[in-house]
């Protein structure tokens, strides 16, 4: 870790190249790469050696005044290095698997004794594990360095303590540094004067001499030091993976530097030693190979053992149980499942199709592993978790019927299959989603369950990328912090290796100036840290669940959490043959919890989300009007484009939205033919009449996994279980001809006609990577369409359990925004009233309950389609209109923990303390920082308190009261005495009271009113600085004065607009992303949010060499682009970008379902292609100082300066010199272009944070209030 | 004692191994080799960030005389791999 550069696999491949029988992996302080290594030997077809490379724990000085020598009673004997140094151990092979058993248990044990992180062994130690293990002592070793700092009495000693204990012998390393040989050969001497073994390795770190400086860079970044002659004292680039010859010479070498004195002398006879050193290393190499399927328990399975009789009879005990629970035990009529669906097929046999499925789990001899999940399921329902399952386990019956699922996989047509088939080898992966916020509970509870020798976490490689290579090496090259973090900064997401093609393609790096002499030298370093691994952290969801051995198989280590954590990661520990179950924390499981709770806790109804019914139309309806803000998987602006045009109706088309809303079926269009088949402009149509019972459920268009599977085992009649096998090769361009010769050539021989084999094949082809396994998308269905139901009735719980947990892609503000819109009124912090968390409060109906909305009075929709209809206006009308459940008299209060650097002592003592009296009794009681209290005035926390009749105090006063009580004693003191007189008089509660001077003894010193209060724009600025959310009032109403001298077209009106027609338009930023589109073009795709609603934007290349830098580095933007209205190939909008979509691939499209011809109707999705962008703040300050005009020929200018990025734009409208053609693109088979910045994210200003200045200051607002404030407090 | 001296110095050798070489105008007979190793620069200071091979520094200390009867002296010499150019370092007499 950190400290070697090159691969196993690579390792292996030298290593065989140069014929080398056999090749021994040592990994510092653990066996991380163990199971990658057994793989990359076996593959290269030479014997496996396993060891590890462990830290030696500190001793003690040893009582050296004992011993005769003079010198040693001196001093305590100080080795030349400060460490205790590091010894090898490896795993014998000879006793069978006791070695490796040995090795692992003795890795554990070193995590488990001393710190954690700071693992290290100790002769005492090894003695317990030390059957079938050799130590190896090399010249980092307490023998080695005692050897070095020639001090034989040490090393004589230093052996001895090894010897009693454990076999022993000696490591010759020579790396040719200075002294190297000699004192390789010291050692030799060493070790034949003492008589133990000697053995020559190179302490191989690296692949090429190349790499050594890469080895530095590491070197410098574990130790945290700059680069320089001190810390690499003698550090040369040799320690490579030499050859077999190379390794000769350098025994000759260390023969014969010690004893000969030049070439003619030692001829003859150095050979002698030489060679023996190079017969014993490879006598112990022969004694050390394992075999990877005896000792490491590759290639089998290891399933927990379950208690009692036959695993395979409880299993279908239990399953015939769950018969009769899940009404399932009599056969069914065949029932259509949605009148949405006519052609849809029949339902299958429930016993039918259970003993088809035990038959293929008896077969694979998994019936104990299902027992195992079942059993984790309810383990972790039994603690009132939340537990739903994922992935394509939703299409077993058997996990339904055993409780693992709650998901009828009749009832939704999935297949086993696509799950578990026949033939698999490696073991099905059955996913769980638990609440994220009680993850590490359910963790918990698994593993007390099944014992720490049975179960642990899965390990996970963090890797160096981009950022954190840059990082490392600038630190190691010396750079000041500073400036590593904004060169570290301007990267995204990327890998390292990319980093000099980013800098050269991504036109907001080409802006950057990074691209200089000084620093090429930095990237080309940190470029080659790419992949290499750079610390262990768990996994986010892998369990490993094992028979009673794991300890003998797998080394583990202590996570930060304390949950012991394997040192293999995911692809490791299947490999190894052990159940991986990947228990993922959701944060949407958390908040709809956290949502259900304060139902309960407000109205005191019990809502049991689980067993809502599956079509309440209100839900729908509200998903089909795209307000489907915070609901999981149908929240992002594409998603909201999306369900308008499907306007689902049940689960099932919810599923359907699920599956196309990828990457994939996107860009190759899947989603308009489908589209027009349900909303039958086109009639569905089918390559072959026997295809429409697979193909019947989406009209033909091959959308899901199952259906691919159907397709081929209708076609061939070969079965599901080989039909599956066939799907998984067709994601491998070369595997897909074998795959395509035996499919063409079956189904011709079942009678059909050539070209209707072709069209499906071509069909399947073009499938490809596209389509989503049904099981899955049904598993996302349900907490879909939960979370959607829980918004539709029960907002205010709903948004606060969103708040709270934070589940969706969205910032805060944007959730509130959302609140707000639906009539939920937002409330600031307040000390009484707020928990930790958003809470729900009973408030009063609003004053304006009457009037259509706060703020403007929206009409409805003039006349226009429904999904168009102003959400604001909806909101409430409409509501009422229906007479649902009112809901006005909830509001959101927002909890303590959005204050900036509150901690969470402090939440805590401030809940615990409520109520509060006054400012003096929270200062007192609460004892919050000074920061904390001032920002908590700031927004409006006390307001309540001294809310009533009479004078207040405005938060200007408070905050100079806070001043006081922080102040220094003697004016405290004062207070205090006033205080007393006043308390007697009667403080109570502010609201009780009703006195706007509480009795806390300020008013005489600060009395109220003294002080201005806030104005609107400061509040707001507050409010965003310190909850990031701006409560009272919509930052973009601070600007509306500028939008509308610029005549800025508003999100509300934007549907108005004739499709490319060029307009302004404004807001905050709410997202970037990135996404993955068929052109293979990189095209960032933004969201603002004006206060009327989100304004999607599209920023395609030919544009972003103007614009990409000022869209992620600014908060506040001002677009100008043309109107894109949805249906419309985006080419034909402006001419300004290369089709987007317009060159969609037409291949195998057209076979099933054609062409669509118009796209479907949709309503909200209104977007805009931008071509110029500016920063808005940064106008409105131009246009405060220097008038509208100013701001024109700003924005004429073409470029305004905004923070940090100057670059002019060379030539408005034209596309840069050396702009992006050259950007490669990563070309899929099916025609699927990939741009190799998708999904990279942004780089830097995240769309969550605000910056600090928001607008510019208006005199005699904010600036120095603060200071006032303190000034008059002292 | 040793002294330093850093001068350029012609070296005629074998496989890299120095054999005679000639400084100030003498030429040197290496007697035996006592140590030779390797040494990586401090390429993190040097501005050439075109190359990727990491600059090494090859050092040998022999025995050599300047002729038969002359007894020999330590010598270590330093040739820098990237240019193949030779250097005497220091002596010890």
């Amino acid at each position: 870790m950190r400290y070697g550069t090159a691969s196993p696999g690579a390792l292996a491949v030298r290593a065989a190249e140069s014929g080398m029988p056999a090749l021994a992996l040592t990994d510092r302080d653990g066996l991380y790469g163990a199971v990658k290594h057994a793989g990359a030997c076996g593959h290269e077809g030479i014997e496996l050696i396993l060891g590890a490379d462990l830290a030696l724990r500190e001793v003690p000085p040893r009582p050296s005044r004992l011993q005769p020598r003079d010198r040693a009673a001196t001093g305590p004997p100080r080795l030349a290095n400060e460490t205790a140094g590091r010894v090898t151990l490896l795993a014998c092979g000879e006793r069978g698997r006791k070695g490796w058993a040995s090795l692992c248990r003795l890795v554990s044990a070193v995590h488990q004794s001393g710190e954690r992180g700071v693992p290290a062994v100790s002769p005492d130690l090894v003695a317990d594990y030390a059957e079938g293990l050799i130590v190896l002592l090399g010249p980092a070793s307490d023998v080695g360095q005692a050897v070095a700092a020639r001090r034989p009495d040490l090393a004589v000693a230093a052996l001895a303590r090894w010897r009693d204990r454990a076999e022993t012998v000696i490591e010759i390393v020579d790396h040719h540094g200075p002294g190297d040989t000699h004192n390789a050969a010291r050692m030799l001497r060493f070790a034949r004067e003492a008589g133990i073994p000697a053995v020559l390795t190179n302490a191989v770190r690296y692949l090429d001499s190349a790499d050594g400086p890469v080895a530095q860079v590491l070197d410098a970044a574990r130790q945290l030091t700059p680069l320089g002659p001190r810390h690499l004292a003698g550090r040369n680039a040799q320690a490579y993976l030499k050859s077999t010859e190379q390794m000769a010479r350098v025994a000759a070498r260390i023969c014969g530097s010690g004893s000969c004195r030049g070439p003619r002398a030692c001829a003859g006879r150095c050979d002698d030693p030489a060679h023996q050193l190079l017969d014993a290393t490879a006598a112990l190499a022969r004694r050390c190979v394992l075999d990877k399927a005896r000792d490491l328990g590759i290639g089998t399975k290891h399933l927990p053992e379950v208690s009692g009789e036959d695993a395979f009879a409880q299993l279908r005990q239990r399953c015939e149980e769950g018969l009769l629970r899940r009404g399932l035990a009599h056969p069914q009529a065949p029932r259509a499942k949605s009148r949405w669906h006519p052609w849809h097929g029949h339902r299958e046999n429930a016993a039918d199709r259970l003993s088809r499925e035990l038959a293929i789990i008896a077969k694979a001899g998994l019936a104990s592993y299902f027992l195992t999940v079942a059993d984790v399921a309810s383990l972790i329902r039994d603690r009132g978790i939340r537990c739903a399952i994922r992935g394509s386990g939703a299409g077993s019956l058997v996990n339904y019927l055993i409780g693992i699922s709650g998901i009828d996989p009749l009832e939704h047509d999935l297949i086993m299959e696509r799950f578990l088939s026949e033939g698999r080898k490696d073991l099905p992966d059955i996913d769980l989603d638990v609440e994220s916020a009680r993850r590490i509970e359910a963790y918990r509870a698994i593993i007390e369950r099944y014992g720490e020798e049975r179960c642990g976490c899965v390990s996970m490689m963090e890797t160096y990328r981009a950022r954190s290579a840059i990082r490392d090496t600038a630190a190691a090259l010396g750079l000041p912090p500073h400036e590593i973090d904004v060169i570290a900064k301007a990267f995204g997401h990327i890998r390292a290796r990319g980093i000099r093609g980013a800098l050269a393609d991504l036109p907001e790096l080409r802006a950057s100036n990074l691209a200089i002499p000084q620093l090429t030298s930095l990237f080309r370093i940190a470029e080659r840290l790419d992949g290499l691994p750079r610390h262990i952290a768990m996994h986010p969801c892998g369990i490993v669940l094992s028979s009673g051995t794991l300890l003998d198989r797998v080394p583990v280590e202590r996570s930060a959490e304390g949950l012991p954590l394997c040192q293999y990661d995911m692809d490791d520990v299947e490999a190894a043959g052990m159940i991986k179950l990947d228990v993922l924390g959701v944060r949407m499981q958390s908040a709809m919890t956290y949502a259900l709770a304060e139902i309960e806790r407000t109205r005191g109804e019990r809502v049991d989300i689980d067993t809502i019914s599956p079509d309440d139309e209100p839900t729908f309806e509200m998903i089909r009007s795209g307000r489907t803000l915070g609901c999981f998987q149908i929240e992002s602006p594409g998603q909201r484009e999306l369900v308008t045009r499907l306007e689902p109706r049940d689960i099932g088309d919810l599923i359907v939205d699920i599956s196309l809303f990828r990457p994939g079926p996107v860009n190759s269009d899947m989603i308009t033919p489908y589209l027009d088949i349900k909303h039958h402009r086109r009639p569905a149509c089918y390559p072959h009449e026997d295809l429409a019972g697979p193909l019947g459920e989406t009209g033909g268009v091959v959308i899901f996994h199952e259906q691919v599977l159907r397709v081929i085992d209708v076609m061939t009649d070969c079965g599901l279980s080989y039909a599956e096998r066939l799907r998984r090769q067709l994601s491998d361009e070369s595997a897909r001809a074998t795959v395509r010769q035996w499919f063409c050539g079956a189904a011709l021989g079942r009678g059909y006609d050539d070209t209707i084999v072709e069209r499906v094949w071509d069909v399947l082809e073009a499938f490809g990577g596209f389509g989503f396994c049904k099981a899955h998308a049904a598993a996302f269905a349900i907490p879909t369409y939960q979370s959607a139901w829980l918004k539709r009735h029960y907002p205010a719980a709903f948004y606060a359990g969103v708040l709270a947990h934070d589940p969706g892609m969205y910032p805060k503000r944007v959730i509130t925004g959302d609140a707000r819109l639906s009539g939920i009124p937002v409330l600031t912090v307040d000390v009484n009233a707020s928990a930790g968390d958003w809470q729900v409060e009973r408030v009063p109906p609003p004053p304006g309950a009457m009037r259509d909305g706060p703020g403007e009075g929206l009409g409805p929709g003039t006349g226009r389609r429904k999904a168009l209809r102003d959400r604001r206006g909806e909101g409430l009308r409409d509501r009422r209109r229906r007479g649902l459940r009112d809901r006005r008299g909830e509001g959101l209060r927002t909890g303590l923990r959005e204050v900036k650097g509150i901690s969470n002592a402090e939440v805590a003592r401030i809940v615990a303390g409520r109520p509060y009296t006054s400012l003096r009794d929270f200062w007192q009681r609460a004892r919050v920082s000074r920061p904390v209290a001032e920002r908590l005035v700031l927004v409006g926390a006390f307001d309540l308190l001294y809310a009533g009749p009479g004078r207040q105090p405005t938060r200007r006063d408070l905050l100079a009261r806070v001043g006081v009580l922080a102040g220094p004693p003697a004016a405290r003191r004062d207070i205090d005495q006033l205080a007393l007189d006043l308390d007697g008089g009667g403080g109570g509660l502010a609201k009780g009271g009703g006195a706007g001077n509480v009795g806390d003894g300020f008013a005489t010193l600060v009395p109220a009113g003294e002080l201005p209060e806030l104005s609107a724009a400061e509040r707001v600025e507050a409010e965003l600085e310190i909850l990031g959310i701006d409560i009272s009032e919509h930052v973009i109403s601070f600007y509306e004065k500028i939008l509308g001298a610029l005549g800025v077209v508003r999100a509300r009106n934007l549907h108005r607009c004739r499709s490319g027609a060029s307009v302004l338009v404004a807001g905050v930023k709410t997202s970037t992303q990135t996404p993955a589109v068929k052109s293979g073009q990189r095209i960032i795709f933004a969201t603002l949010d004006d206060a009327t609603g989100p304004v999607n934007l599209a920023f395609f290349e030919s544009v972003q060499e103007r614009c990409a830098a000022r869209v992620f580095g600014s908060w506040l933007l001002l677009v100008r682009g043309r109107v894109r209205r949805p249906g419309q190939r985006s080419s034909s909008g402006s001419g300004q970008q290369p089709g987007a979509g317009g060159q969609a691939g037409t291949r195998g499209r057209g076979g099933m379902a054609g062409r669509g011809s118009a796209a479907g109707q949709g309503g909200l999705a209104v977007s805009v292609n931008a071509a110029e962008c500016w920063d808005l703040a940064v106008l409105e300050e131009i246009r405060h100082s220097r008038g509208i005009r100013a701001v024109h020929a700003a924005m004429a200018a073409g470029d305004v300066p905004g923070k940090g990025i100057a670059a002019a734009a060379p030539g408005a409208g034209q596309p840069a010199a050396g702009s992006p053609a050259a950007v490669s693109k990563i070309v899929y088979s099916t025609g699927f272009t990939l741009s190799p910045y998708a999904e990279t994210g942004s780089s830097g200003g995240a769309a969550k944070d605000p910056p600090r200045k928001l607008w510019h200051a208006s005199p005699g607002s904010s600036g120095d209030w603060m200071a006032t404030g303190r000034e008059r407090a002292d | 004692m040793s002294r330093m001296y850093s001068e350029p110095i012609e070296v005629r050798d074998q496989d890299g191994r120095p054999l005679r070489f000639v400084w100030r105008g003498r030429l040197y007979t290496v007697r035996g080799v006592l140590e030779h190793w390797v040494v990586s620069r401090e390429w993190w200071q040097r501005n050439n960030p075109d190359t990727d091979v990491p600059a090494e520094r090859e050092f040998w200390r022999v025995e050599a005389s300047p002729g038969k009867d002359v007894p020999p002296a330590v010598y270590e010499l330093r040739r820098d791999v990237e240019t193949g150019d030779w250097l005497l370092v220091r002596v010890w007499d």
